[in-house]
This record gives structure tokens, sequence and C-alpha cells, in this order.
């Protein structure tokens, strides 16, 4: 009994030190440096929206466009590799040719290379390529995901081969058999879309070389509001920091229990 | 039936080539050649390291012989295994520790405790930076309100003593994947059969055994799982520690981590030198030990495991 009570209370006590200093950040943005430096104290004076207005005023940034670009981005790279690698997956799951164990190493050594150290050599070679500034560049560079061809090839591991043997009867190519199995692991895909979508709107280094200074993404954006030789005012970057959590709890919030079934799934095969 | 045979061979070659084709070709365009482009240039030979009378002028390998020299090198490799080891040792722990815990509550409620606890590893690196250095730094901040005065110490200036920077950096990481560990921990308790639970129930099991004969099994190739993501992130970490120190090192270099060298090097502004060819020297070594690293273990694990059924 006691030992439950000492758990619970831990648990308290680390839920809250997850979720405070949000709460704090959210009501800050609406607070004076005064008042910001001094944290223990968590409401504000008034509920003044300030900070946003300089925010969405273009003074600092184009915060507008910061955050369409951040959307388009991540969107666009999580919806192309959600296909591209689920395609993979689909082949290595149900699919018989040689190579299988060379494609599925290919997808590890790509998950176990270290991103960041990959971003220098990454970024000569779009120099050479004439793709720097383009933010197509960026969006197709993160596409070849080997989270998302090992996520898939279980995913599909799970889907009965009897479907895929009446499909051969049936004559269906392996393209084609991929597209009718995809409505059946929707939540799956739906799950890998999501977590790539989070990885690709909170990568730093990439667009950091990649990109100009008049087009930022949301993480430069963030380094940029809260670089104290601009002499922004802290509620300004504190707003920014609260509009780019709030879409990925949305989403999050959103498709919690697909998530959440599709990895218990994962986890189980 | 010989054409047949071709025709359905061409068939399941093109059906292949659509499948797979598009991964390959991103996979060789933004993979596979820069980094053959980097290793050709870990070779070159740049006017920095011309400067150098101690080193072999033509070596091929005279910038993988720099970095061994170089002492700023050694101590960003220094502090990347302290942040890695300890990052992975305290979330794996605390995951556990959390996912058990939730793992006693219903559906209901873990799937709200959850949610909480995953806010942080949603959050921007830099939105967790900024809020670390305005709400758990400085004399008023948190930390030292609620943890440090109340135990009778002097308030640590976190950011600027050089004794406390690496912490604040593995405290950030720990405090941003400890919700995502504790999910993917929490679903594999879930699937864990409740006939071992019924059965250890019927026995009068305590908590302890339930948690080591039970728990700790059932999901003890996720926290390796874990462990290996934790290991190769840490590697790469650059975000939060780029926005708390502002791309330096902090103070005495204390928190200066691998990929913010290797940035310094290859880029001018700040500390740069403008020299690629170390740089790409540095990435190459460095990311192929953990590679090799995290395959030497995933090998071991598997052999272990194969032992044991």
């Amino acid at each position: 009994m006691v030992i439950r009570l000492i758990e619970r209370f831990c648990l308290g006590f680390l839920l809250l030190l997850a979720a405070y200093p949000f709460l704090w950040m959210v009501l800050s943005s609406f607070k004076t440096n005064r008042e910001i430096y001094n944290p223990a104290k968590l409401l504000p004076q008034s509920l003044d929206p300030f900070a946003y207005r300089l925010l969405f005023s273009g003074e600092f940034i184009d915060f507008y466009e910061v955050l369409l670009r951040s959307i388009l981005l991540a969107g666009g790279q999580a919806i192309l590799a959600s296909f591209i690698t689920a395609a993979v997956g689909f082949a290595l799951a149900k699919g018989r040719f040689r190579g299988k164990m060379i494609l599925t190493g290919l997808s590890l050594l790509v998950i176990l290379y270290p991103k960041q150290a990959m971003n220098l050599s990454l970024f000569e070679w779009m120099v050479s390529m004439e793709m720097i500034g383009s933010s197509y560049g960026l969006l197709i560079s993160g596409v070849a995901s080997g989270l998302g061809v090992l996520f898939f090839t279980q995913v599909f591991r799970k889907i009965p081969d009897e479907l895929m043997d009446l499909a051969r009867v049936e004559g269906q190519s392996l393209v084609r058999s991929f597209i009718c199995f995809l409505p059946l692991i929707k939540p799956a895909l739906v799950t890998y879309c999501i977590l790539h979508f989070f990885l690709c709107w909170q990568d730093h280094l990439l667009p950091l070389l990649v990109l100009g200074s008049d087009q930022l993404t949301l993480p430069l954006a963030l380094a940029k509001l809260g670089d104290s030789s601009y002499r922004i005012p802290e509620a300004v970057g504190l707003a920014a920091g609260s509009l780019a959590t709030i879409p990925l709890l949305v989403l999050f919030g959103l498709f919690f229990r697909h998530i959440r079934t599709a990895l218990s799934d994962w986890v189980v095969s | 039936m010989s054409q047949s045979q071709t025709a359905s061979g061409k068939d399941k070659l093109s059906s292949l080539f659509f499948l797979i084709g598009p991964f390959i070709l991103l996979w060789s365009f933004f993979w596979m050649v820069p980094l053959v482009g980097s290793f050709e240039q870990s070779f070159e030979v740049s006017p920095q390291s011309i400067e150098q009378p101690d080193l072999k002028e033509h070596s091929a390998w005279i910038n993988y012989e720099r970095t061994f020299k170089d002492t700023k090198f050694i101590k960003s490799l220094e502090n990347t295994l302290i942040f890695v080891g300890s990052t992975v040792a305290i979330t794996l722990l605390l995951g556990f520790f959390l996912a058990s815990a939730l793992f006693g509550l219903t559906k209901l409620i873990s799937g709200i405790c959850l949610f909480v606890l995953l806010i942080p590893s949603l959050a921007l690196p830099g939105t967790l930076a900024s809020l670390f250095y305005l709400f758990f730094h400085g004399k008023a901040g948190a930390l030292n309100q609620f943890l440090i005065i109340p135990l009778g110490f002097e308030p640590i200036n976190w950011m600027m003593d050089p004794g406390w920077i690496l912490p604040c950096l593995i405290l950030q990481a720990v405090w941003r994947w400890t919700g995502l560990i504790t999910l993917l921990l929490y679903c594999g308790m879930r699937a864990i059969p409740s006939w071992q639970f019924e059965l250890a129930r019927l026995e009068g099991a305590s908590g302890w055994s339930r948690l080591s004969t039970i728990l700790y099994p059932g999901v003890k190739h996720l926290l390796f799982f874990g462990g290996i993501f934790l290991f190769v992130d840490g590697v790469a970490a650059f975000s939060g520690a780029y926005n708390l120190l502002g791309g330096s090192g902090g103070v005495l270099d204390a928190g200066l981590l691998f990929v913010t060298y290797a940035y310094q090097v290859a880029f001018p502004g700040g500390a740069g030198r403008f020299d690629l060819p170390l740089a790409s020297a540095m990435c190459i070594l460095v990311a192929v030990s953990t590679v090799l690293i995290s395959w030497f273990c995933i090998h071991f694990h598997k052999q272990k495991h194969s032992q044991e059924w």
C-alpha cells in the first residue's frame, strides 16, 4: 500500500514536471520580460496578446510564412515517405525476390547512421547539385526513411498470406496487390505519417545549412527569436514556441488512439 | 509456356521496380552518394592541414591524424559519451518506472497521463531549450527555487558553471524523450498475455516479482530498441545544445557535443574554420563507430535471444 502511494506520488510529480512548464510557457506568452524572469509566478498580470501581435506583425520574422513552410515541408515529406516506405515494406514482407536481406540491411543502416553526421556530406552534395535554397530539395532528401521500411515490413507481415495467395490466383501484380492492401493498414499509415511529420517538424541542422536566411522553418525561427542579440521580448519567443507545439498536440490528440493501437500491434509483431 | 514465364518474370520485375525503385533511387541520391563524397573529401588536404608542420603534408590520412590530435574533438567526444550514456540510462529507467505505474491504471486515465507525458517529446528542441533557460535556469528559476534552495544549498548558476552545463543538457534530453519511451514500453506491457498476470495473482506474487518476472521480460526487447534509438539520437544531438548554448560549447567547452563541434569546424562564423575535409573525417569516424557499436549490440542481443529460446 505504501509502495503504491509512493509510486502514485512519483507519477504525479513527473506528470507535473512534463506539463507544468508548458502551461507556464503558454501563460508567459502574455507576460512582460520582468514577469517572465520570475518563473515561480504562473499567472500573467494581464492577458494582453501583445507578443502574438508582434509575432504576426512581421517585425522580426514572417511567422505566417515560417509556419506554412514548416507545415508544407513536414507534411509533404511525411506523406511521400509513408507511401514510398510502405511500398518497400510490402515488397519485403510479401514479395519473393532475391536481395531482401540487403534491402533490410540498407534500411537498418539508414537508422543507425546518425542523421546529423550525414548532414554535412548532404549539404556538400546539395551544393554541387545546386539545390541550396530549395525547399523541394530539402523535402525529398528525407523521404528514404529506414525506420519506415522496417515499420511497414512488420505491419505487412501481420496480413495473412492467404490474402496474398488469393491476389496471385486472381492474377494481380504486386503493385495492384499493394494498392488493394493499403486500406487494411490505414492506422499504421496514419501513425507513421504523424511520426515522420513530427521528426521532420523538429529537424534543425539540415534546414539551417540548406535554406537561406530568408527561408526559415520553425526551429530556425525559434533560434532567431531566442537570440539575445536581436533584443526581442521573451514573450514573442514563447508565443512562437506555443504556436509551434499546439499543431502537434492537436494532431497527436486526434489520432492518439490510432497511434497507441498501431504501436501495440507493431510491438507484438 | 516459356513465353508466359518470361512475361510473368517481366511483370514481377516491373512491379518490384515500382515498389522498391523510388526508395532505392532516393536512398542512392541522398544517402549513398553524399556518404561516398564525404569519405572522399575526408582525404582532401585543406589549407589548415598544410599549416600544421608536425603532420606529414601529403599523407592520405592527414585529416584523420588531425582529428585524433585535436583536443577539442576529444573533449567533444568525451562530453557526447557522457551525454549519451546518462541520457540512455536515466530515460530507460524512468520510462520503465512510468510505464509500469501507468499499467496499473484504467485505460482512460493511463491514456491521459501518457498524452501529458508526451508533451515535451512533441515540442521543438528550441522550445525546450527556451523553456529550460527561462523556467528552470537562473537564480530565480524553478530548479533553484524548488529544489536547491529548499535543500539548504547555494543557488546554482546552471548555464555558467562548467560543472552543471552537461547535466543541464542531459536533463533536457531526458525530459524530452521520457514520454515517448514510456509510450513504447506501455504498449509493450499491454501486449503481454493476460494469463501471465492471472497466474501471478493466483500464486500471490508480490509487486516486485510481477515486475521482474512478467513486466521486465515482456518489454526487454523494447528497452533494447529504445536504448539503440536514444544512443543514435544522442550521438546526433544538435538542436537542444545549439539553442541553449548559442552554437558554442558553453564555458570551457563543458557542453561541447560532437555535432556542434563538427559544425564549428565546417562553417565560418564564431569559432568556425571552414575546414570541411577535417569535419568530414570527424563525421565519418564517429558515425561509422556508432553504426558498428549499434550493429554489434543488435547482433549480440539477437544471439542471446535465440539461445534463450
